[in-house]
């Protein structure tokens, strides 16, 4: 059974500890620190967070997203045909990020997170998952002004995040995540989303993994198990529907178990947490298991997300005892 | 007052650079609270000042004293803590609050400075509260099992400030739900929460809520507790207006028509304003369709904010006059 994470991990610790990575942007838009030396910060940020994640007794980590200023710019704004306008609010979230306005033919043009990776991997103690934001949701949150079509501008990104996808497999990362929240708010898309994911998975050989957070999949299960992707990660916390669906279906494919609340500060029980790897990972191998958070932790201060990261590691080592 | 596009702003301004600065030193530990108070007084003016000068017809305080629409009323409740640092977008974070335990008004939050500003003026100046959905589902929850006990126990708390706003004078009260538009789900809790507010209050209800997909619950939630619905509009291209124009729009209700985009540094042409108003025009008569911005506009310079008023202001003047209600 493996404990991991979804993404993104909050970017600066509370009082007294140093909010290093705020404090060095602020001065770094001033003016007052060089690109070079704000870079150097990042780094040391993200092995700090590689180091809580390997701390906390996860198996499988990221680089926490340190360098991203939000989940759909980081990728988008290195793409050819992309501009950013205002800030909007994000899913249902009180967390804005600015919006992507398509402008032109949508084309990868170099490696955007293939150096995160390489660095995350060569500083971590555990195996580093590569994590993207799937095309979908890369498309549906964007204002398209060129392609005047959510599934042709989706296939553009997919193309795009096809060509990071190799890259990184190129570069030694053996496992890619696409994060696609939207596919769960859109499900009358699903018929584009498959087609979109067929041709986001073309050629990669790594193991790959999509996650679906915010919402449930009820409507488009078990078609979602004919996805290409060997894992898929559900929020069994917003999508309480989820456990229902399992129950009706049988689950074919490995299975991203979101149990903890990414969203709340309220820390869960390890007895609750075993509890519920038992109940929703019956029938499953438990190597075919993933337990997680339900979505990124930038939502929480960061002391709660690494309080709340061991107790689910704790919870996955006492279920593994469990199952076994 | 006119007898009809009565002008106003949803509540926020653009905070001075002295009281930005004077926020930073004061949570350092650099400068006391008497002092804080001061220049939020004097901030306060300066938006009172610009408004008057503007000619807008209900003003508000700009709510100098006020960081974060939820973390300002979480600092003055009980049961209610502030928590740690979140990322709120960009580099900007801001300390989430946290409902602790069972959730009480102690003493009146917003009074004092609704008095003040309302001292500085003899037009009407409105009252701000941030509603009991917002408050909760934009924060923390641990004291409570299940949000609807919470969000209950808040509507009695924003309540009790609703009546010392009313007892106070103030002839109108707004309570925001912005965290509304994007779960409508929820939509019966809050109309619940709601009725809860403003039971009783003489004042003139109204609520702001953001672009949200409104139509899905179109009549319903029309239904909420107050007059007027402060709606999103000129960012959404005046998207509701079809809506409103087709099925209509109750007769006992009013609406706040935002004709300004507040995401945006561009500054709209007077033409824009007045098609905008125009649009409104369309579904209710100019006594119960009230002008302003789409949100609030701290987000705005406040050079933005002052050229967006004043042509907002000489687009109502234009259409006043077509229509001779000077």
């Amino acid at each position: 059974m493996i404990a991991t994470v979804v993404g993104s991990y909050p970017k600066i610790p509370n009082r007294p500890r140093p909010a290093r990575l705020r404090n060095a942007i602020a001065r770094f838009d001033r003016g007052d620190l060089t690109l070079d030396d704000l870079k150097a910060i990042e780094d040391e940020v993200t092995i700090e967070v590689l180091q809580e994640q390997a701390e906390a007794g996860l198996d499988l980590v990221t680089d926490g997203q340190i360098r991203w200023e939000d989940e759909q710019n980081y990728i988008a704004r290195s793409l050819s045909g992309v501009s950013i306008n205002g800030l909007i609010r994000w899913f249902d979230t009180n967390t804005y990020y600015r919006q992507p306005v398509i402008e032109g033919a949508v084309a990868w043009r170099e490696p955007i997170t293939v150096r995160d990776y390489q660095f995350a991997a060569e500083h971590s103690a555990k195996t580093v998952k590569a994590v993207l934001t799937g095309p979908y949701t890369l498309a549906r949150l964007s204002v398209d002004e060129h392609y005047k079509s959510t599934e042709k501008l989706a296939m553009a990104f997919a193309e795009a995040l096809n060509q990071e996808a190799k890259a990184l497999q190129q570069a030694g990362a053996t496992f890619i995540q696409f994060n696609e929240p939207a596919a769960v708010q859109h499900k009358e898309d699903f018929p584009d989303f498959r087609h979109v994911s067929d041709r986001l998975l073309d050629g990669v050989t790594a193991e790959t993994a999509v996650y679906f957070y915010f919402g449930d999949v009820d409507g488009i299960y078990p078609q979602v198990l004919d996805l290409p992707f060997d894992l898929i990660g559900l929020d069994f916390v917003m999508g309480a529907a989820n456990e229902a669906l399992l129950h009706r279906t049988p689950f074919t494919k490995k299975l991203g178990l979101g149990i903890m609340d990414a969203r709340n500060t309220r820390l869960e029980s390890a007895d609750q947490l075993v509890e519920r790897i038992r109940t929703l990972g019956k029938g499953i191998a438990p190597d075919h298991l993933h337990v997680s958070p339900s979505a990124g932790l930038e939502f929480l201060p960061r002391e709660v997300a690494q309080a709340k990261l061991k107790r689910l590691a704790d919870a996955v080592r006492q279920a593994e005892g469990v199952l076994v | 007052m006119t007898k009809g596009l009565i002008t106003t702003t949803v509540g926020s301004f653009p905070k001075p650079e002295y009281l930005q600065k004077a926020r930073n030193q004061f949570s350092a530990g650099k400068l006391d609270a008497s002092e804080l108070d001061e220049l939020e007084k004097q901030a306060t003016r300066e938006v009172i000042a610009l408004q008057e000068e503007v000619g807008l017809d209900i003003l508000v305080d700009g709510e100098m004293a006020r960081g974060d629409m939820v973390v300002y009323f979480a600092e003055h409740l009980q049961g209610m803590e502030i928590g740690g640092l979140v990322r709120s977008y960009g580099n900007r974070y801001y300390h989430k609050p946290v409902v602790k335990s069972e959730i009480r008004w102690q003493k009146p939050i917003t009074l004092d400075l609704y008095k003040y500003a309302q001292s500085l003026t003899d037009k009407p100046v409105k009252g701000m509260l941030t509603g009991p959905y917002t408050m909760v589902e934009w924060s923390f929850l641990e004291g409570y099992d299940d949000m609807r006990t919470a969000v209950l126990e808040m509507a009695k708390a924003v309540h009790m400030e609703a009546v010392e706003l009313d007892r106070a004078g103030a002839q109108f009260i707004q309570i925001d739900e912005p965290a509304l538009s994007t779960r409508l789900g929820d939509l019966e809790l809050a109309l619940e929460a709601m009725a809860i507010v403003t039971d009783g209050i003489k004042a003139k209800t109204g609520t702001h809520m953001c672009y949200g997909d409104f139509p899905s619950v179109y009549p319903r939630f029309l239904d909420m507790a107050v007059t007027q619905f402060d709606m999103e509009m000129a960012n959404s291209g005046y998207e509701l207006a079809q809506l409103f124009k087709e099925q209509g729009f109750p007769k006992d209700k009013e609406i706040a028509w935002g004709v300004l985009d507040v995401h945006s540094h561009v500054i709209e042409t007077q033409d824009q304003v007045v098609a905008g108003i125009k649009r409104g025009l369309e579904i209710l008569p100019p006594e119960r369709l009230f002008i302003d911005p789409d949100c609030g506009l701290k987000t705005r310079t406040w050079d933005e904010s002052a050229d967006k008023l004043r042509v907002m202001m000489a687009g109502v003047r234009q259409v006043r006059k077509e229509l001779g209600i000077e």
